[in-house]
């Protein structure tokens, strides 16, 4: 197996977020006070020895309010020469006293300034950088980057090539959990490293002339079931955000959660050429004194120790190195091209369920079927549409920058609705004289293939069970690189009646949006055509359906995402159809039917497509 | 009646923390507990205590070291 290479990130945040919060409780809000200025660099120092200690290098990414502190700057460059550490610049950690003075604001998150603002405040920091260390820094990084900032960032600082430019994940999950208070509302990335394109940070460069520039990284490598089920800040290569989610003993202090999660990540080697990749990047507020929630400094300052030594560990073994961000980056460009897809084939290493979930990403989308749920596909970001999407003061989008879903499943239903309705889901429903059962309810498991550019996930065979007749069924999901289309198999593997026929019907129900809340579905327009008739139907909420024998063709245009998404067939046994939602189910329904027998086979693609 | 601070630690409330909501308690001196201004949840820090280790009732594999990653 490849090595797991590691990006181990330290930032000097002279008022680390929390920290005034938590230390400062009852006291006047004072960012400039001596202690909490003593108390980060400590930490920021702490966090260093510890990383030098294992043997492993860091990526020190300054920030504005450090630049403005000797101390923190000669440790860098004390730090560059010893170790090796690369001195970078964050775009995290403004807030201090001069950048009050000077912005007026108490706004600290680089995305959601105006552009005015955010093109004097890079300007500021990267000319502070320089004044500091007669450089230009190449990596940099934020929670969040948008693509208009990070395009301006490379036009003026082209030095610049790699930058942590979002948090898998983090969107209305980390807001409710933080009492709707932590505007971080960036789902729909990748998980893993890509390069961005220019249009959307989210969304991967399918080529030259669409490539930002830089390769992204994410904030932590999450874990890619926990994390999409629940609440994404307690699950991840951040050994305090374990605490925080209480996955750990509390009488021995252990957490083997957090090396099941490394080495889940090594795991994905297996599925990405060789390459595997993991990031660690915690803030100094998270080894604060005083604690964090119920995690004494003592529990704080152990799980950073325990995280590190077992990277060092690693690295002893020869299963790991570790690189600066700029030294990755160097090495991502000379080993990826803008094709080639992240995979990840991913268990449950936490709750005991045995669920298994598969993700894939490239420029044309982000997908992730759930075996739980025989395969459906429960997420889908169509990346294609490369959706420009400002964000920021003066944009339609001040705080929201998630990348829209035609599927999300546990914002938008999925199989289960209550009382009435229907949920996003991409799925089969097989039919037989008056039953119906959807591949849902069959739990499976899924193995992977690669197979030149195609990326075939098969499913264990599940069997569906009527009153009088059973069928067994395999379904295959082929991904081809550069096709923005999923190719679905389904094959009737056994029959208790080999003569009698069964209706397949494969569906895509969806509508759009990156919350929970419903959107205005009206500019939708759904079709279905063969090679003599096409039947459009824009969208009303009138529940209304149309269907075409023949079919080749089941679309709808979402003109909100500027996406098309289709299911095609090249068989002409298939009878296609669309189905209009209504207002207590604003979804809309594409489908493909088929009658089948044993040894037959139903084949359909999922295809995604840009629409102005 | 005094105002409520933080106590020692600084404790979430464990029902909140059961519904992924992470919020702080308050501590009352007078009469010794901490109190959630969320929910109705009140209790002192032996009972906290015990509702979080209630909590991670959905962690069944939180002690188990993995060594295969395929199902």
């Amino acid at each position: 197996m490849e090595k797991l290479i590691l990006n181990v990130i330290h930032r000097p945040e002279m008022v680390p977020e929390y920290a005034e919060k938590v230390t400062g409780h009852g006291k006047e809000e004072d960012i400039s006070r001596e202690s909490l200025l003593t108390e980060s660099l400590d930490i920021f120092k702490t966090q260093q020895e510890i990383a030098h200690k294992n043997g492993l290098k860091t990526t020190i990414q300054m920030t504005y309010a450090s630049l403005f502190n000797e101390e923190a700057v000669a440790l860098a460059k004390e730090h560059h020469s010893v170790y090796g550490d690369e001195i970078s610049l964050s775009l995290l950690g403004l807030p201090c006293e001069e950048f009050r003075n000077k912005y007026k604001t108490k706004d600290f998150c680089i995305w959601m300034f105006s552009m005015e603002d955010k093109k004097a405040i890079v300007k500021d920091v990267f000319e502070k950088f320089y004044e500091k260390f007669g450089f230009y820094p190449e990596s940099t990084g934020s929670y969040y980057i948008d693509a208009e900032l990070m395009n301006y960032i490379k036009e003026k600082y082209p030095t610049v090539k790699c930058a942590v430019a979002t948090c898998w994940e983090e969107g209305p999950k980390a807001y409710h959990t933080c009492n709707n208070s932590w505007y971080t509302l960036f789902d729909g990335g990748p998980w893993n490293p890509w390069i961005p394109s220019k249009q959307n940070i989210h969304a991967p460069a399918a080529n030259e002339q669409e490539d930002s520039g830089v390769v992204a990284i994410p904030h932590l490598s999450r874990d890619l079931m926990a994390c999409f089920d629940g609440n994404g800040s307690n699950f991840g290569t951040h050994p305090q955000n374990v605490l925080r989610g209480m996955i750990y003993d509390s009488e021995t202090w252990e957490y083997p959660y957090l090396y099941n999660l490394i080495d889940q990540y090594r795991n994905l080697a297996k599925y990405n050429k060789g390459y595997c990749y993991n990031m660690m990047f915690v803030g100094p507020g998270w080894m604060n004194k005083m604690g964090r929630w119920e995690a004494p400094y003592e529990l704080l300052l152990k799980s950073y120790e325990d995280g590190m030594a077992y990277y060092g560990k690693l690295k002893e073994e020869g299963k790991l190195q570790e690189m600066t961000m700029s030294e990755f980056a160097d090495h991502y460009r000379a080993t990826h091209t803008y094709q080639q897809p992240e995979c990840a084939l991913w268990r449950d290493i936490l709750y005991g369920s045995d669920k298994q979930y598969f993700w894939y990403a490239d420029p044309y989308m982000r997908t992730c079927l759930d075996m739980n749920q025989g395969g459906a596909m429960i997420d889908l970001r169509p990346y294609v549409a490369k959706l420009e999407w400002p964000v920021g003061i003066g944009t339609k989008h001040i705080q929201d920058a998630s990348y829209p879903f035609l599927i999300q499943a546990n914002y938008r239903a999925g199989y289960f609705t209550h009382y009435a309705g229907e949920g996003t889901i991409k799925s089969l429903k097989v039919r037989y004289e008056g039953e119906e059962v959807d591949l849902c309810l069959c739990r499976t498991k899924a193995h992977y293939a690669g197979e030149g550019t195609k990326h075939i996930v098969t499913l264990d065979p599940v069997t569906v069970e009527f009153a009088d007749l059973s069928v067994t069924i395999v379904s295959k999901f082929i991904f081809d690189e550069g096709s923005s289309k999923v190719e679905i198999v389904r094959e009737v593997v056994d029959s208790s009646n080999p003569e009698s026929k069964v209706e397949f019907n494969e569906y895509i129900t969806a509508c759009y949006g990156t919350t929970e809340y419903p959107e205005d579905m009206s500019h939708i327009i759904l079709s279905v055509s063969n090679k003599d008739t096409k039947e459009t139907l824009e969208y009303a909420y009138k529940c209304r359906e149309g269907e075409l024998e023949q079919a080749e063709s089941v679309s709808a245009i979402i003109p909100e995402i500027e996406t098309k998404v289709e299911i095609l067939t090249e068989d002409s046994s298939q009878v296609g159809y669309y189905r209009e939602g209504y207002a207590f189910s604003p979804m809309f329904t594409l489908g493909m039917k088929k009658e089948i027998q044993k040894g037959q086979v139903m084949r359909t693609w999922l295809s995604l497509e840009k629409v102005n | 009646m005094a105002q409520s601070g933080k106590g020692k630690l600084n404790y979430r409330c464990p029902s909140c923390f059961m519904r992924d909501l992470d919020i702080d308690m308050f501590y009352d001196k007078d009469k010794e507990e901490y109190y959630c201004i969320r929910c109705c949840y009140s209790g002192k820090e032996e009972d906290i205590k015990a509702k979080n280790e209630m909590a991670r009732f959905r962690y069944r594999s939180m002690r188990k070291r993995y060594t295969s990653f395929d199902s």
